[in-house]
């Protein structure tokens, strides 16, 4: 049927743009924004009963025989994973980039390197628990290191599972408009994931030396 | 890229107003293509928004018809003195529930339930941004509700008070499993708050119709989405207060956030629940301001006064209303400083309160006002609301807050300004929107009974507790002596009570009769200034045949014939308009998802682990595990065109020009489902 009358024609559109002008993109920033914030509050726990609670910063550790006292948390292994961790977001980078120009073989590489690190991060991040100095159980200073560092295990564990299904996907699907788009804003997410860390890390590492 | 580039990319946009000849869709074509699948499978994966929407507003007001009841028990053994119709320990549990079920499951989701139905209607789009978590987050909701009345038909219902004071609410003076309901419930009806808080914001900043900028979107969409950014940065506060309470309370984990004994903090509780708490009531209230300012509109029959006004206020409440949280504490002992600022703060918010009230009050004074049935909801909102906020600036003040403090004086405060700011405007809007679901009219008569009963039994139920509260009857007593002389006033609160019960009966009774055999409304039987009233009762599927343009703030008064309509999205996908965030200019066409089974698989996942997670911390990576996977399914079937379950569901979409082949030979047309 054919009808006369103003209209705006909108056919010559694109049916998919990469970057911020998608909602998908908003609705992971938005996402973010949540989860930034349950972070923000969990630091601000920590600065609470900080300033409330203790006088000994971090706790001494009666429980462990010999007991410890000061249990600031070790440095080595988590720094390492630290660098493992922001050198990862490299191939991110990359692969994000490499979807502009549709270049799949580049998304591919960049994506694969990216899960692998985020494997490695992954298991060396149990290995960290020990650093710690303290089971969750010991008293409410661990309790919320724990929940922190936990909690961002988990944001790890998704983040990487998101980056392994889309690196299957170009593998066997290829790389068309709308999973470059979807790579892209899986990249916000693994940046938040190394970025969020390296203020977290400040928080519990450099709190219980400097505060 | 400089302003002068953006400026060249936005006037070289492909889309232009001009006059032609166009392909008219067809209406049963795009019905095809956005009605979910007939039968029962098609109610478990619909993602259509007002489905969705339709659901929350339907669920949550069940929730508030069976908290109601209980609020009637508590009224029957409060009757007298020393009665006994119900022992402490079911009181205990009935005002727990009552508290919690009316805020996490009635206020907030029927508030999300109407932007979630008609933001995209009054913004001109054919869905929300993300249907399928949309339809997540209502199952898991439901799952979560009928976890706390399952828990309290079980015996297991929460009893610690709906904000869950830790020590009380501990391991150690709350053994067993209520306080986890109440912990995980909590945990599970936020989720699908976020959810849709993230799908309005999105919705709203990409799909609003080409020509609708900041200046003329609708008051009640601001309000939506001025509430979905508070809920963005409130919810996780409860949330995370929720989740440490249950690891503090779950055996083998036993963390120790709230345990002073090892460190942990009694009051860090009270921080973590009324940072989240006081927005919450703004989470509650801002939506009910914009159905006040729709209906007030369409009633004075002129625009809004004070337009740019009214949105500043409600971004400004939206601040305020994260600096007032300690208000609810001043009975603990803090630095007098805080004292100082957070009694200014609860002061200043009256500031943007009153300003919207003016407003309000100066739109119908310079109008031609209609005493329609929504409108007469609106002046009781107003009357019961100032009531009730006048109490709150009483309270505001820290020394008289100390004397009052826990007291039926505080009952009957946020009894009127919750009942008042949220409940007398959403009855306003059930009767408003009622012709837009239903495609008929509510009946006056009955709709003005139900209002004069609802107004007269709520003012004799609360209005006598401020009293009480003066003459010491505190909170959450199950029982009082005869000798302390509060029985006539109690039983004059349990007859208004019963008064509000008869308004809330007559209404369903109402709607019963009403949406069968109630007058025809038409398009837009209150003259309605918004887009929703510019498509048929009830919206068709797809909601608009040509999405609108707009040149004004009140479309429906204002667009003309010659007002340019959209052309030129497909109509066999599932494809809607995203426009530029501040100015509404057309900037690419966007596919939403299909129907999916995969958001209720989720759902029940979600559900399950944590109800699960009561007895086990493995319920924790399990759930995870066993998420992803399902995630997994979700991403990889769902971007497949057409849908999800082939063969089993439907018959997938045909391509156009198979479709309008069978448009042609209309007779032989049997794949339509």
């Amino acid at each position: 049927m054919l009808k006369h009358r103003a209209i705006i024609d909108v056919s010559g559109l694109p049916a998919t743009v990469l970057d911020h002008r998608s909602p998908i993109w908003w609705g992971n920033t938005l996402l973010l924004a949540i989860e930034t914030t349950m972070f923000a509050l969990l630091v601000a726990c920590y600065f609470y009963v900080r300033v409330v609670d203790f006088t000994v910063w971090p706790p001494p550790n009666g429980n462990a025989i010999p007991p410890v006292y000061n249990t600031a948390p070790d440095l080595p292994l988590p720094l390492l994973n630290l660098g493992i961790l922001l050198v990862s977001l490299v191939p991110m980078i990359w692969a994000d980039r490499a979807c502009l120009k549709r270049d799949a073989r580049a998304v591919k590489f960049g994506l694969t390197l990216c899960v692998l690190l985020g494997i490695a991060v992954i298991a060396i991040r149990f290995l960290e628990f020990k650093s710690l100095h303290f089971k969750w159980s010991d008293n409410a200073y661990a309790s919320i290191i724990w929940t922190l560092v936990g909690l961002h295990l988990t944001h790890l564990v998704i983040a990487t599972s998101e980056n392994l299904i889309m690196t299957i996907w170009v593998f066997v699907k290829g790389l068309d408009d709308k999973h470059a788009r979807d790579v892209r804003v899986t990249a916000v997410y693994w940046y938040w994931v190394g970025v969020i860390w390296v203020l977290l890390f400040i928080t519990i590492w450099g709190g219980a030396r400097w505060l | 890229m400089d302003d002068s580039e953006k400026i060249s990319r936005l006037s070289a946009t492909p889309t232009r107003v001009s006059e032609q000849w166009f392909e008219e869709p067809h209406a049963e074509q795009l019905d095809h293509v956005w009605s979910p699948p007939r039968g029962f499978l098609g109610w478990l994966v619909t993602t259509n928004h007002k489905d969705i929407g339709r659901r929350y507003i339907v669920t949550a007001f069940i929730f508030f018809l069976l908290a109601g009841i209980l609020a009637l028990m508590m009224r029957i053994q409060l009757a007298r003195p020393e009665n006994h119709f119900l022992n402490p320990d079911v009181y205990n549990q009935i005002f727990t529930t009552h508290g919690t079920a009316m805020m996490f499951l009635f206020a907030v989701p029927i508030m999300e339930g109407f932007g979630l139905y008609f933001v995209p209607l009054m913004i001109g789009t054919r869905n929300v941004a993300f249907p399928r978590m949309n339809a997540f987050g209502y199952f898991v909701y439901l799952f979560g509700g009928l976890m706390l009345f399952g828990g309290l038909l079980t015996n297991t219902g929460p009893d610690a008070g709906w904000f869950a004071y830790v020590p009380l609410s501990g391991p150690q003076f709350s053994p067993g499993h209520r306080v986890d309901i109440w912990a995980d419930m909590i945990t599970l009806t936020e989720i699908p708050a976020l959810v849709g808080a993230v799908e309005i914001i999105t919705t709203v900043f990409k799909q609003r119709a080409p020509g609708m900028s900041l200046n003329r979107i609708p008051l009640f969409v601001w309000a939506q989405v001025i509430t979905s950014f508070m809920v963005l940065f409130a919810m996780p506060s409860i949330m995370l207060a929720s989740g440490a309470l249950a690891m503090d309370r779950l055996k083998n984990v036993n963390t120790h956030f709230f345990n002073v004994a090892e460190g942990g903090d009694a009051l860090l509780w009270q921080h973590l629940f009324w940072f989240f708490g006081h927005p919450e009531v703004y989470i509650i209230f801002i939506p009910g301001t914009g159905f006040v300012s729709t209906i007030v509109e369409t009633f004075s029959r002129r625009k809004m006064f004070g337009y740019p006004a009214m949105v500043l206020s409600l971004i400004a409440t939206a601040f305020i209303g994260f600096g007032l949280w300690v208000h609810h504490m001043f009975a603990t002992p803090l630095p007098k400083l805080g004292q100082a600022f957070f009694t200014g703060a609860s002061m200043l918010i009256a500031i943007p309160s009153g300003i919207q009230i003016f407003c309000w009050i100066a739109t119908l004074a310079t109008g031609k006002p209609k005493l329609k049935i929504p409108l007469l909801w609106v002046l009781g909102f107003i009357v019961v609301f100032v009531l009730g906020g006048m109490t709150g600036i009483v309270l505001a003040s820290m020394s008289i807050d100390i004397q009052v403090h826990d007291t039926f004086f505080v009952v009957a405060h946020f009894h009127y300004v919750l009942i008042g700011g949220a409940v007398f405007p959403l009855f306003g809007a059930l009767h408003y929107w009622f012709p837009k679901w239903t495609g008929r009219m509510l009946n006056r008569a009955l709709a003005q009974w139900q209002f004069w009963l609802f107004f007269i039994g709520f003012n004799l139920t609360f209005f006598p507790m401020h009293i009480l509260g003066f003459h010491g009857m505190t909170r959450r007593i199950y029982t009082y002596l005869p000798e302390t002389g509060w029985g006539n006033l109690n039983l004059l609160a349990t007859i208004g009570a019963a008064t509000m019960g008869i308004s809330v009966l007559l209404f369903l009774i109402n709607v019963a009769v009403s949406r069968k055999s109630g007058a025809l409304a038409g398009e837009n039987p209150w003259g309605g200034s918004t887009l929703e009233w510019m498509t048929a009762s009830p919206p068709p599927s797809y909601n608009f045949l040509h999405l609108p343009t707009v040149a004004g703030r009140c479309p429906a008064w204002e667009n003309t014939p010659e007002t340019p309509v959209v052309s030129g999205l497909s109509t066999t996908e599932r494809e809607v308009l995203t426009t530029t965030i501040l100015d509404a200019v057309p900037e690419h066409r966007y596919e939403i998802s299909p129907d999916s089974i995969w958001p209720l698989v989720l759902a029940l996942v979600v559900g399950l682990d944590l109800l699960w997670m009561i007895f086990t911390p493995w319920a924790y990576p399990i759930g995870v595990f066993v998420g992803l996977v399902v995630l997994a399914f979700w991403f990889w079937r769902g971007n497949e065109p057409g849908w999800v379950v082939e063969g089993i569901m439907s018959t997938p979409p045909k391509s156009k020009t198979e479709q309008l082949a069978l448009k042609t030979e209309d007779a032989k047309a049997p794949s339509h489902h």
